[in-house]
């Protein structure tokens, strides 16, 4: 065994330090520690280098584990950001920048303050949206349109392989969780967080702690009429957040058909993405004081998961399938060069929500937290609600990945965002307690739509008159075209090859799936053997619990029974017993 | 190197070094808290290993313990006496085995013997529900913590002895992915 080695074991052993000490002393002066010290000052050179280190240990201190994990999505976010930025910019905006000095701007617009706000005006002509872009071969070698497509395709491929992993890893970590967060032995015995050192927050969690323990054996003790009854709050419950994100869902249809009508000003563009995000942040809040007010429930916690996150995932949801149905049906039918107007649409949906998202922390959080230690003190201080704001993290970056195809230089800012927002929520998150319920991310319910919205985005036809892909029948054109160019010089037919043969053929997809449904079906049995195995032990172990009971209390009787004449005898006996108790 | 600390010897903080996670500067910031707990027990010199013990009551206002339900117990079972007086080795022991770089097989067996509170190698009913009461502070009515602990048992007791061995614990332990940052002291 190596010296390093040897001391990991050391340090491994449940001894007290005395004791450590003197097997350490052995080979002490033997050894250079040198080893461990040149770890250390790796590790340390290359945590000065990661961004915000400092701070992320600090609130996981003061804060603790789900805090935490908030801020460190958080960074995860603005990291995939910047890469996302630097590859639009790098692929599209510079070529384009490169061979075309001057945007082709009409003679009498001119930049306003509002176009920051609003995003149509000045910037319309920009490279900020699809319209800005040509279908030119930049230099007579790199083709825009291919550069387009295949920069957007695989960046959305890229995404979603990192959230189908995250998923994934998060889903096994859930999947043994889930078993054990209903278990009342985890509850009792691991769930008690140690770091956790402010008095409000260890207050605050043992009430979570307690109203979740008597809420589960007030369960156990429930008459028939009382479970109907616990039914019923919640057959309501879930009823009212859902008409609550449906009425919401309509009304901004009507809004937008509204503005639809009345479509003269810059100004009035700028009302659909104020009421989207005022519903965004109003209704949650309703959601929570329903919750508040609900005291002849024993059952706050159960209601507060199914309708104060549930119903804000289902808001927002809602929210975006209705912009995305009006977009489609309706923007696209009408307006000339309708990817810039979505492009639009959702740069304005972005600023307002971070707008929103700081007003809201500023007079939700920190004006509140003032009044409520200062002035009122009976108001109470306001929750950091962990997964709520996670929710809301994800719903930015879902509207920034849906805007990609139209404005690829939307990735900058949320840049910004994510940079400003993490200062501010460490700021409010010193005067605040927080929520301890798990930090589940739901990441995962946000995945669908945006593919199912950009598969249908993509079968509809691109514009006529701007954009890279003009005059062509639908997005996938770009390649078929390509392919067709590439099928005259004699070289890169493997390529052609590939596309008719692979991409293009039922057959591929058909084996594929055939491939992975095996796979699925091997996984499943297996899983099946392994929880009947797990059984069989558990029965294994419960009879040999049994038979050591029984074996010791044979002997106990033999040794009554026979009075011990030999002191040597009576020795075996006792080590032979001695035995017995070791090795069960 | 800038060895001015008259604290410790060079000998000392390689061992102790060697056998806590803790590196030397820690060290000297642990014997300052240490230190902070009691300043006319405990001398700055510690070079001729001085047999001190700052006793229970004093080490659990320290900030890292006060709110902590479990406190007695922690200190109890870091000391050699069992009554909750430490002596430095015995507090560097503590937070070494709750940091950060612990490994799990380490803090399972403490947290064993931190839950076992009439230290018999077993967690019966009995100590179920002394940590039931205080973690919710007494607050659960007689039936609700009789519940509880009787729910807690059938899950975890794999062998039908009704109490928990410590493979029992393990068990249930291995199947907790948030047991390690859970079971955690930052200091």
């Amino acid at each position: 065994m190596s010296a390093r080695d040897r001391t990991r074991a050391i340090l491994d052993l449940p001894m007290s330090f005395e004791e450590k000490n003197g097997e350490c002393f052995i080979f002490h002066h033997k050894t250079k520690c040198c080893i461990f010290s040149y770890d250390l000052y790796i590790k340390s050179a290359r945590q000065t280098l990661e961004l915000w280190q400092g701070i992320m240990k600090e609130i996981g201190g003061k804060f603790g584990s789900s805090v935490l994990s908030y801020f460190v999505f958080l960074k995860w976010l603005l990291m995939f950001n910047i890469f996302s930025f630097m590859v639009n910019f790098g692929f599209i905006t510079i070529p384009l920048l490169v061979s075309d000095h001057s945007p082709n701007i009409p003679p009498n617009v001119s930049f306003r303050g509002l176009e920051l706000l609003s995003g149509a005006g000045y910037f319309t002509y920009t490279v900020m949206y699809y319209g800005g872009y040509s279908n030119a071969t930049v230099g007579q070698v790199y083709d825009m349109q291919l550069a387009y497509f295949f920069t957007i395709a695989v960046y959305m491929v890229l995404c979603g392989i990192a959230l189908i992993f995250s998923m994934a890893s998060s889903f096994r970590q859930n999947y043994v969780l889930a078993d054990s967060v209903s278990n009342s032995a985890w509850q009792l015995l691991c769930s008690w967080d140690f770091s956790v050192t402010n008095e409000r927050a260890v207050r605050q969690r043992r009430n979570n702690l307690r109203e979740s323990l008597s809420e589960k054996a007030q369960e156990e003790l429930l008459t028939l009429s009382e479970k109907l009854r616990h039914y019923g709050v919640h057959f309501g419950s879930w009823l009212l957040s859902t008409g609550l994100a449906v009425g919401c869902g309509a009304s901004i249809y009507y809004l937008c058909q509204y503005e639809q009508k009345v479509h003269n000003q810059e100004a009035e563009t700028l009302l659909v993405p104020f009421v989207v995000s005022l519903i965004n942040l109003v209704i949650p809040l309703f959601y929570s004081l329903f919750n508040k007010f609900e005291h002849y429930s024993s059952q706050r916690q159960q209601i507060y998961a199914l309708v104060v996150r549930s119903g804000n995932v289902f808001l927002r949801l809602v929210i975006l399938a209705v912009l995305c149905y009006y977009w489609m049906n309706v923007v696209a039918e009408k307006f000339s060069c309708w990817e810039s107007m979505v492009g639009q649409a959702l740069y304005r949906l972005v600023i307002f929500d971070f707008l929103f998202l700081m007003l809201g922390s500023f007079f939700g959080e920190f004006l509140s937290n003032v009044i409520g230690t200062r002035l009122l003190t009976s108001l109470g201080v306001p929750e950091f609600d962990v997964a709520r704001n996670v929710l809301d993290l994800i719903y930015t970056q879902t509207l920034a990945w849906i805007g990609i195809y139209f404005a690829p230089l939307l990735p900058a800012i949320q840049i910004l965002k994510f940079f400003l927002l993490f200062y501010l929520k460490k700021v409010n998150a010193c005067f605040q307690e927080f929520s301890t319920c798990c930090a589940i991310y739901q990441r995962s319910k946000f995945i669908p739509p945006r593919f199912v919205c950009l598969v249908l985005l993509c079968r509809l036809s691109p514009s006529e008159q701007c954009g890279p892909f003009q005059g062509l029948n639908n997005t996938f054109a770009v390649v078929e075209v390509w392919m067709t160019e590439l099928e005259g010089p004699s070289h890169s037919h493997w390529t052609v090859w590939i596309y008719h043969n692979v991409i293009r053929s039922e057959l591929f997809y058909f084996l594929v799936t055939l491939i992975i449904i095996v796979i699925i079906y091997i996984f499943w049995q297996v899983t099946k053997g392994r929880q009947e195995l797990i059984r069989l032990l558990r029965q294994q172990i419960i009879n040999e619990g049994k038979d050591k009971f029984f074996l010791l209390d044979k002997l106990q009787n033999l040794q009554k029974s026979h009075p011990n004449r030999n002191p040597k005898q009576k020795k075996q006996k006792e080590v032979c017993c001695d035995r017995v108790f070791f090795l069960c | 190197m800038g060895n001015k600390q008259t604290t410790f010897t060079d000998e000392q903080l390689e061992a102790f070094q060697d056998c806590t996670f803790f590196t030397r500067k820690e060290i000297l910031r642990l014997h300052g808290r240490y230190r902070e707990l009691a300043p006319h027990l405990v001398p700055l010199d510690y070079t001729n290993n001085p047999d001190i013990r700052v006793p229970l009551a004093l080490i659990v206002t320290m900030p890292e313990l006060k709110e902590n339900p479990f406190r007695d117990r922690i200190v109890q079972t870091f000391s050699e006496d069992g009554q909750g007086n430490l002596s430095f080795n015995d507090f560097v022991d503590m937070f070494s085995a709750l940091c950060e770089t612990s490994p799990r097989d380490l803090k399972t067996i403490y947290a064993f013997k931190i839950y076992d509170f009439n230290r018999d190698n077993f967690i019966c009913k009995d100590d179920l529900q002394q940590t039931l009461n205080l973690l919710t502070k007494g607050e659960l009515t007689e039936d609700e913590v009789l519940l509880v602990c009787d729910k807690a048992l059938e899950e975890a007791d794999l062998d039908g002895d009704s109490k928990l061995s410590f493979s029992d614990f393990q068990n249930m332990i291995s199947k907790a992915p948030d047991f390690l940052s859970n079971f955690h002291i930052r200091i």
